[in-house]
């Protein structure tokens, strides 16, 4: 068994955290991550806060089990979503795209556990200082939104520049991630790929297809004209949006339009030639679809043994 | 406090003082939320004064008059 003082601070049995995946994180899949012992978590993305209350309690009807919801920072319903969590009582917020701390105290003082996701040592420090019990440093591997800094490059020096916990996140998706990251100074990890294809994921076949499929270099990032860079598989979506940033007579507005709905145009009505397939760059080893559990515990168990078995470096 | 700020973002961005306009938004001056993250943890240990990050507070002036005042 894992021994992390991530399980203690969040009353979980692993130290997993399943990625809050806009348009796929929803209430079974982060109730099946829960339930099998890790982090589920719901995303709210651009949910306005009714829809968030309704899936916070859907979640609650699929587990007695502590999970959380990551809240999209760049959504315009940010503040709305960042009160539902309190009144709800969700136990763990998680965030991402931009600093959480205007939100913060509300959070705190009802008694939640915030774990900012930080692309830098700086955010690291500055949530730290407001209050966070831990953070993930997600390094540029993941899909989705990401940063510059790679989590081989990230984790050991968020893990210097803080004294809570850190998670570790992007291009994990086995024990072999898991205990490099455990040597880069985390105590868990956050998987986002890996559960694209859980069972209990509820996203179109097509979409979990394309995953299964994909090679080592079937990923690009788009989207860095716009300021805020997305990692998809390449498609024909991402290769018209790569010309269109390179096109200066188009206008930042005209590009950002033809990412409107193409997230959701992937995840729930399957278009994978023109919808967006977030995904990570660890997806290359991502053959099987399994269940939440399976995966968990096959990820934990191998990491396990490989910790136990790291002695033999040293003579 | 206001010329201590143009100094320190100055230098962060490598550029002369005289090219840091103290009434222009931070996203006017090239500064994103990391680098805002960056230059908060710095004017923080500087000072000792904790900034509440707010889309308000979003020109030199404005934040060396946010600091002044609980200094």
């Amino acid at each position: 068994m894992l021994n992390s003082t991530l399980c203690t601070l969040l009353g979980i049995r692993y130290p997993v955290l399943q990625g809050g995946m806009a348009w796929v994180a929803d209430a079974p899949l982060a109730a099946a991550v829960s339930n099998a012992g890790g982090l589920g978590i719901i995303a709210a993305m651009n949910s306005n806060g009714e829809q968030l209350r309704a899936e916070i309690r859907r979640a609650r009807g699929l587990t007695d089990q502590p999970f959380g919801v990551n809240i999209m920072l760049m959504s315009p319903f940010a503040a709305e979503v960042a009160k539902v969590v309190v009144e709800e009582k969700v136990p763990v917020v998680t965030t991402g795209a931009g600093n959480p701390s205007p939100y913060m105290k509300e959070w705190l003082a009802a008694g939640i556990h915030v774990i900012p996701v930080v692309p830098s040592t700086a955010l690291a420090r500055m949530v730290e200082k407001r209050g966070a019990c831990a953070v993930i440093a997600e390094g540029c591997e993941s899909g989705g939104h990401v940063g510059e800094l790679t989590t081989m490059a990230l984790v050991p020096q968020v893990a210097d520049a803080v004294k809570i916990p850190v998670i570790a996140a992007g291009g994990i998706a086995d024990g072999r991630g898991m205990a490099a990251a455990f040597m880069l100074g985390a105590v868990g990890v956050q998987m986002g790929t890996r559960f694209l294809v859980a069972e209990e994921c509820t996203i179109h076949q097509n979409y979990k297809d394309k995953v299964l499929a994909a090679k080592d270099i079937d990923t690009v990032v788009t989207g860095k004209r716009l300021g805020h860079p997305v990692r998809t598989l390449k498609n024909a979506m991402s290769r018209r949006f790569t010309e269109a940033e390179y096109d200066s007579s188009l206008s930042n507005e005209e590009i950002e339009k033809m990412g409107a709905g193409a997230l959701r145009r992937a995840a729930r009505e399957g278009d994978t030639e023109n919808g967006s397939l977030m995904c990570g760059q660890i997806a290359g080893l991502v053959h099987e679809a399994m269940s939440c559990r399976a995966i968990i515990e096959e990820v934990c168990g191998d990491a396990e043994k490989l910790l136990k078995g790291a002695g033999s470096w040293v003579k | 406090m206001k010329e201590k700020l143009i100094k320190l973002i100055a230098d962060y961005k490598g550029v002369a003082v005289e090219e840091i306009a103290s009434d222009k938004t931070f996203g006017d001056l090239g500064l994103d939320s990391l680098d805002i993250a960056e230059l908060v943890m710095q004017i923080e240990d500087e000072t000792g004064v904790e900034i509440e990050v707010s889309p308000e507070l979003n020109t030199i002036d404005k934040l060396a008059a946010y600091i002044s005042e609980r200094q």
